[in-house]
């Protein structure tokens, strides 16, 4: 009922209004341009993760943006995050557990700031600095119960070219989390012990199967993220670019654990009081570790899925 | 936290856009034979004399201007009263963040900035670039100056794009003015 009024809703926004977003070049990566003072923007993020190299996976991410340009260098935000995850026929030991079928929820909440040191076009050069603090009560990636807390820190860099016609923006962050699991329902261990796996090594050795691990302490981990793109605007209004990203994750005590490169094109377009952005993602190669059923280990497929697809809406009141 | 009702909130603003969306943006930019009369109220002719540059001429405006040249064709009306040349007008298009950006540039008969007046102005921040405030900076300016932003001329917030390429232009224009007018 509520996800068909939302769904209905959203639609008929995007048929009647010319759709809407700060304004956002490519689906991943930042730009480094600051909102003017008490300017106040709105902006509706829809991503969707798929193809984990075996079974089905479809991860629907959404974020509803408030903006608020609190001085002409400082720009606050604040987000509503929801998700949806559905898992068939996907067990990675460790972090998907089974089949997992869950609607829309509301899943948590992000605060950021964005400081403006250099301005792009009155320094020639555009660099600021994002931070975040982000909290969920749900792992996006399985969709299981689990407490996640993530500061982020990103540099932002931009430059015009040919007078603003064309633009590049590079990004260089760093992510920590800190996550703890919830232990497993009753309901989920009879699901993996009907697929063959097992709590403890006992149960596995007696029942011919193989121990699954489902560790519900605190994990801290570390991520790295380096990513640039550059678009054209061939028409006015229009903007047509592709972006590149690079991301590795370290969990505690271990060095460069997993690591994936995406790159992708993106079509943006920005008038007066509203804009848009499609972008999509596609893994080329990523690594450090894979789990078994997936098709190919060329790609970090544990966390991550091959396609990512981007659309954003934003209003400036 | 589980009960999807919270969806209804984006949804509702999301749908409420087309409304917030339908409010006039207010400014109303005068057209061309208006910026003409304004800047020269006294003249009894604007002849039209529009030019194209050639190559070897929009190499020398981008030289002397430091500013590209993006189009070679350019608007412009000789002004007489009673016979005598009194001045230049020129109409200009630069690339704001979105869209183009249409202004008119009046030049006194020794080639000097009698005024600027945008034209046309779509842009999600700083309308204050209409304002005559912000114009009556570039009044007297002539190719000698320094024509930078938060030097000679003041920047405006959320437009610097726009402020910038519109000073440029008026550059390039006094370059072009002094190659294929003066």
């Amino acid at each position: 009922m509520y996800n068909k009024t939302f769904l209905s809703c959203l639609t008929a926004s995007m048929l009647i209004s010319p759709l809407i977003a700060d304004e956002s070049l490519f689906g991943f990566t930042q730009s480094a341009e600051p909102m003017p003072k008490g300017a106040v923007d709105l902006v509706q993020h829809l991503e969707h993760h798929g193809d984990k190299g075996s079974g089905t996976y479809n991860g629907l991410y959404t974020k509803t943006e408030m903006e608020y340009g609190l001085t002409d260098r400082f720009t606050v935000s604040g987000y509503l995050i929801g998700q949806s995850v559905q898992t068939s026929g996907i067990i990675v030991d460790g972090y998907i557990p089974g089949d997992h079928s869950a609607g829309f929820a509301l899943t948590g909440y992000e605060v950021s700031g964005r400081y403006n040191y250099l301005s792009t076009a009155g320094d020639d050069f555009g660099l600021s600095n994002y931070f975040s603090y982000k909290h969920l009560n749900k792992d996006p990636h399985s969709g299981q119960d689990k407490t996640v807390d993530t500061f982020e820190l990103i540099l932002l860099a931009q430059k015009y070219f040919l007078d603003g016609q064309l633009i590049w923006v590079g990004n260089l962050g760093l992510e920590t989390t800190r996550a703890q699991r919830k232990a497993l329902s009753k309901n989920q261990w009879d699901h993996l012990n009907s697929k063959g796996f097992y709590e403890t090594e006992a149960q596995a050795t007696a029942n011919g199967g193989q121990q699954y691990d489902w560790p519900v302490h605190p994990e801290m981990e570390i991520g790295l993220m380096a990513s640039t793109g550059l678009t054209y605007r061939f028409i006015e209004n229009w903007f047509i670019g592709a972006e590149f990203v690079y991301e590795n994750e370290s969990e505690t005590q271990v060095g460069i654990e997993r690591y994936s490169y995406y790159a992708g094109p993106s079509l943006h377009y920005a008038s007066q009081k509203w804009w848009t952005t499609l972008a999509y993602l596609r893994e080329f190669k990523g690594g450090g570790e894979s789990y078994d059923a997936q098709d190919n280990s060329n790609l970090h497929l544990i966390e991550r899925t091959k396609n990512k697809f981007f659309f954003k809406l934003g209003y400036n009141f | 936290m589980n009960n999807q009702g919270w969806l209804l909130t984006p949804a509702l603003i999301l749908s409420a856009t087309p409304a917030l969306y339908a409010k006039s943006f207010g400014i109303q930019y005068p057209t061309y034979q208006e910026s003409q009369k304004g800047f020269f109220p006294q003249a009894t002719q604007f002849t039209p004399a529009d030019i194209e540059l050639s190559e070897s001429e929009i190499d020398r405006v981008q030289l002397m201007s430091n500013v590209r040249v993006r189009e070679p064709k350019q608007k412009i009306w000789r002004v007489k009263t009673n016979q005598q040349d009194i001045g230049w007008f020129i109409i200009d298009r630069v690339i704001g963040k979105h869209e183009l950006i249409t202004y008119a540039l009046a030049l006194n008969a020794s080639g000097s900035v009698r005024g600027i007046e945008v034209l046309d102005f779509k842009e999600s921040y700083g309308e204050e670039i209409h304002e005559q405030q912000w114009r009556a900076q570039f009044i007297g300016k002539t190719l000698s100056d320094p024509f930078k932003l938060n030097q000679d001329i003041r920047n405006i917030s959320g437009a610097t794009l726009s402020c910038k390429n519109v000073t440029n232009g008026v550059k390039r224009l006094l370059a072009t003015y002094a190659i294929k007018l003066k």
